[in-house]
């Protein structure tokens, strides 16, 4: 297991090198730099532009030197923890991101909460009482989640929230509350505009995960342990929790990998849609505006929590079912 | 000196401008406490010994002290419109567009290139520090002259013919800029939205500067504001119009308290600022104004629930009938001003687009004016625009001085027949099996239109004029891209027709820089490699190679030299002749309304106005620091 997780740990080195070098170059793909972003952002609301400060700017980021050069500046300041310098906000990366960062996991863990709690009794339900008038009923709901799409939801669920609640459209809490100190009301406020982007992000995860959980539960229900364990007079419930629902789990494990970044970017379109004070609309605006070091650095540290969560699902997994060997195939 | 005086133009407001001493001066509630516990000096302290008396007249009226203004913008950055809104200036529009002394007490000029400037004696920073030409001085030599500051030198604005101003520091209250040629942009570019800076709160600024300060104390700097260069800690806290630097002191009426990154900025007023109202209260009449940083896309939706008491950013003609539905379960009032550009669309023939056989049909007029008697601008404005805009040429507002009817309706009648004839001429009087003209080799005359993608507005208009066209044997294609791809295949000569809105500032006066009439920037659409000639002195671009364009460029160049106002307008007016004569840019429709969204509660806001940045500053003219809230809000 030791030398597996070295193996493993030392594989991330190569795959994030070449990660960052593909982040640096697709981001630089669209013509233009951010100072030309910046310029024909001005001229388009009229404003004028102060070609000296654009000159002195050009030079302070370091936008004249070639791309070679600005990659290994990134690259060398990411292994010493300088994340780069936003243009957009005139900041360090770290600074800008982090402020966010926190509420950007709040949302995402009651998002995940909640999926958890709505798919998981739903799931078994559907499972064991295959085809009833339920398993159709709460299937036909979540195909609704899933098909309909999150923006829209977040739309009319705005609209009603604001017009019979006269909760503020938009945000993470009441506009005085940014900034401020943590206080009761604004933890009040946070939870009363909380629901809705944890329901509308959270109602399409809910579906699909219900849906895999019933697949895999039917998978394992008709085999015949579970027909043995029965015929020995095991009660149902004991049943389907000692051993179906555990090898059903496994699909779960396999998820932790897709769920950490999932926890930093927290659903970039509903955020932006609902401006939601995250880290998903900084990351599109950066992206548009060619903000290269904060673009950068954000997906690089999205790329690294994959590859993290990727080794800890799999070494999750191979502790949970006996089954599952790390050294496949190598013995052969 | 007798021969200086008489050639002296004393601005009028001296009138305005009062000794502190004859009023009774009222304290600001919200500073009331501070000044009894001794924290900030009382009222008659802080106003300059001669500030500015400001008198509400007609339908605005004298109010009082207080209440919070909430306003949505997209951005972080877009906090400095705060400084456009505030629109405290060196020198500043009025709404009838007259410059006038703002900050400066008064201001004279001779033969328009001596300029003195007068300070009111007493001014103060934000922080209390006196106002003085030492701000200048620094500015002059400190920063602008500073290579290690300013690499390329002075501003252009400053430059006349390669010749810097001689400045002088006659007193502490005296500041004078001379050349020996006249400056026509001098006045105007303080009086910007986005003004030129002489000046500079030097006594904030000196603590970053190495002529001040050893380099143990820059090193601490730049270790403080992660920074590699002194220089980069100077120009980073240095930034008055970007309002990022909460400790940075100020002029305007209101000052941000709020570092960056937020999602919510407070300006607080300004203790110190220089104007008062006849009822002797210090202004701006609202204590705070807050901004909420929001998704652009939400701030309609925001602004409809009542989010917002002043808000024009980001609403758009289309969002006109629900904010208006909204006004009727809400505390707020939909008013429409006007914008304040040339065209809202204008298409520009590219002049220098690389494909030969296209640049010689775009290089002649009669093809111009065949483009443009082939849209229908009567049903462009009734289908896209409710009838409500104004079926123009890209050019001057009949609201503006140098206004005539002739410049607006030339060539823009809808007339097939007539657009037909002029295309035969040319001799493109042979068409495919499709009706489509074909071009002198044989291809089919095909129009590519460059779009920034942007709006779907854009994409409405091209198509009812890709119909018209139709019918004139012209083949309309709109292509979609982004801005930056946009403009640089603007730029390259790649694109043989692009769609933008038109003139900037289309109220000009005689003595406002006619420059975007004439081939002086590479950011004109329709002729941007002559532009880039002019603006680049020859180094980059071609040289204009069609007579009425260098005619352009000699009116301009002789613009910025003659000594009257008269010559000046006698110039203007020749060159919107030529534009009208030739086309150049293809004007759709102007005069498009924008909704402005005014809360119940705040007097003072005109009913009408108009909604730009040039020469408005948006809010700016109107003075917001005269917008007061009635008493439920204060």
């Amino acid at each position: 297991m030791g030398g597996y997780i070295l193996r493993r740990l030392l594989t991330m080195i190569p795959t994030l090198l070449v990660i960052s070098m593909l982040v640096f170059v697709i981001i630089q793909l669209p013509p233009g730099d951010y100072l030309e972003s910046h310029i024909a952002e001005l001229q388009s609301h009229g404003e004028s532009v102060d070609e000296q400060k654009i000159q002195f700017l050009r030079e302070e980021y370091g936008l004249d030197k070639p791309m070679i050069h600005q990659y290994w500046y990134w690259l060398i300041g990411m292994l010493q923890g300088d994340f780069g310098y936003s243009f957009e906000y005139d900041l360090p990366v770290t600074e800008v991101v982090g402020d966010r960062l926190f509420l950007t996991v709040i949302i995402s863990v009651a998002t995940i909460l909640f999926t958890w709690i709505v798919a998981f009794p739903i799931g078994i339900y559907s499972a064991t009482h295959q085809y009833s008038w339920g398993d159709y009923g709460l299937s036909f709901l979540g195909f609704l989640g899933l098909a309909t799409p999150n923006f829209l939801l977040a739309l009319i669920m705005l609209y009603f929230a604001n017009v019979y609640f006269g909760t503020s459209i938009g945000g993470l809490m009441d506009p005085e509350y940014i900034g401020a100190a943590w206080s009761m009301d604004k933890f009040l406020s946070i939870l009363e505009h909380l629901w809705i982007p944890v329901v509308v992000i959270g109602t399409s995860g809910t579906a699909g995960m219900i849906r895999r959980l019933r697949a895999n539960l039917l998978d394992e229900l008709q085999k015949q342990y579970v027909t043995t364990g029965r015929a020995k007079g095991l009660p149902e419930g004991k049943l389907l929790r000692k051993y179906p629902l555990r090898i059903a789990m496994n699909f779960f494990i396999a998820d932790i990998g897709n769920l950490l970044p999932a926890v930093i970017s927290g659903a970039e379109i509903v955020a932006v849609v609902m401006s939601l004070p995250t880290t998903g609309p900084i990351l599109l605006t950066a992206l548009q505006s060619q903000d290269m070091y904060l673009a950068g650095s954000f997906l690089m540290f999205l790329a690294l929590l994959t590859v993290v969560g990727v080794l800890v699902s799999d070494i999750a997994l191979a502790m949970l079912d006996p089954r599952i060997r790390l050294q496949g195939g190598m013995e052969k | 000196m007798k021969h200086l005086f008489s050639g002296l133009i004393l601005c009028s407001c001296l009138l305005s401008t009062h000794s502190s001493q004859a009023l009774s001066l009222q304290e600001t509630p919200l500073f009331a406490q501070q000044v009894e516990v001794g924290d900030l000096p009382p009222v008659s302290e802080r106003v300059p010994e001669q500030l500015q008396l400001v008198r509400l007249e007609g339908d605005r009226s004298a109010g009082e002290h207080g209440g919070e203004l909430r306003l949505l913008m997209g951005k972080q950055k877009d906090i400095r419109q705060i400084t456009i809104y505030g629109y405290a200036r060196l020198v500043g529009y009025t709404p009838d567009l007259v410059l006038k002394a703002d900050i400066l007490e008064s201001y004279e000029v001779f033969e328009n290139r001596i300029f003195t400037l007068r300070l009111r004696k007493g001014h103060k920073w934000s922080d209390g520090h006196p106002f003085t030409s030492e701000d200048f001085r620094y500015y002059w030599e400190d920063i602008a002259n500073n290579p290690e500051l300013s690499k390329g030198g002075p501003p252009k604005t400053l430059i006349i013919d390669g010749e810097l101003p001689v400045v002088e520091y006659l007193d502490k209250h005296t500041v004078r800029y001379s050349w020996s040629k006249p400056n026509p942009y001098f006045l105007t570019a303080l009086a910007g939205a986005l003004p030129l800076y002489i000046y500079k709160p030097s006594h904030y600024l000196r603590q970053f500067h190495a002529r001040y300060q050893n380099q143990e104390t820059l090193d601490k700097w730049m270790a403080k504001f992660k920074k590699r260069s002194w220089q980069s800690v100077h120009f980073n806290r240095d930034r008055p119009y970007k309002a990022t630097n909460p400790d940075l002191p100020t002029l305007q009426p209101w000052s941000n308290q709020t570092w960056p990154p937020s999602e919510r900025f407070i300006f607080k007023r300004n203790p110190y600022y220089h104007r008062v109202d006849e009822n002797g209260r210090q202004l701006p009449y609202i204590d705070t104004i807050v901004v909420n940083i929001a998704s652009s896309k939400l701030v309609p939706a925001k602004t409809g629930a009542d989010e917002s008491d002043l808000q024009a950013r980001y609403l758009r003609m289309d969002n006109y009938t629900f904010l208006k539905t909204a006004s009727k379960r809400s505390s707020f009032d939909v008013r429409l001003w006007q914008t304040a550009k040339g065209a809202h669309m204008a298409l520009y023939p590219n002049l220098n687009t690389n494909d030969i056989v296209y640049r010689r049909l775009l290089q002649d007029v009669r093809f111009r004016f065949a483009l443009s008697h082939a849209i229908h601008r009567y049903e462009i404005n009734q289908v896209v625009y409710f009838g409500l805009v104004e079926e123009s040429n890209n050019t001057v507002l009949p609201q503006g001085p140098l206004f005539k009817p002739g410049y607006k309706s030339m060539g823009i009648e809808f007339d097939l027949a007539k657009a037909n004839r002029l295309l035969d001429e040319l001799g493109l009087d042979r068409r495919d099996d499709r009706g489509i003209r074909l071009l002198s080799d044989g291809r089919p005359l095909e129009i590519l239109v460059q779009t920034a993608g942007e709006s779907t507005e854009q994409t409405d208009v091209l198509e009812l004029i890709r119909d018209s066209w139709q019918q004139a044997g012209l083949k309309l294609y709109s292509i979609p891209s982004t801005r930056e791809v946009f403009r640089n295949r603007i730029f390259s000569g790649d694109a043989i027709m692009s769609i933008w809105s038109g003139l900037a500032n289309a109220l000009p006066g005689a003595d406002s820089s006619p420059q975007d009439l004439a081939p002086t920037s590479k950011y004109q659409y329709q002729w941007p490699k002559w532009g880039s000639f002019y603006e680049f002195s020859g180094q980059s671009g071609e040289a204009p190679d069609i007579p009425a364009a260098r005619q352009l460029v000699e009116l301009n160049d002789r613009w910025a030299e003659v000594a009257t106002r008269e010559e000046r307008e006698s110039i203007w007016h020749q060159m919107l002749a030529i534009n009208r004569d030739q086309m150049f840019t293809i004007g759709i429709v102007n005069s498009v309304p924008h909704p402005v969204v005014v809360s119940e509660y705040l007097r003072n806001v005109p009913i009408k106005g108009f909604y730009d940045i040039s020469p408005g500053s948006y809010f700016g003219i109107y003075k917001p620091d005269t917008f007061w809230f009635d008493e439920v809000r204060r």
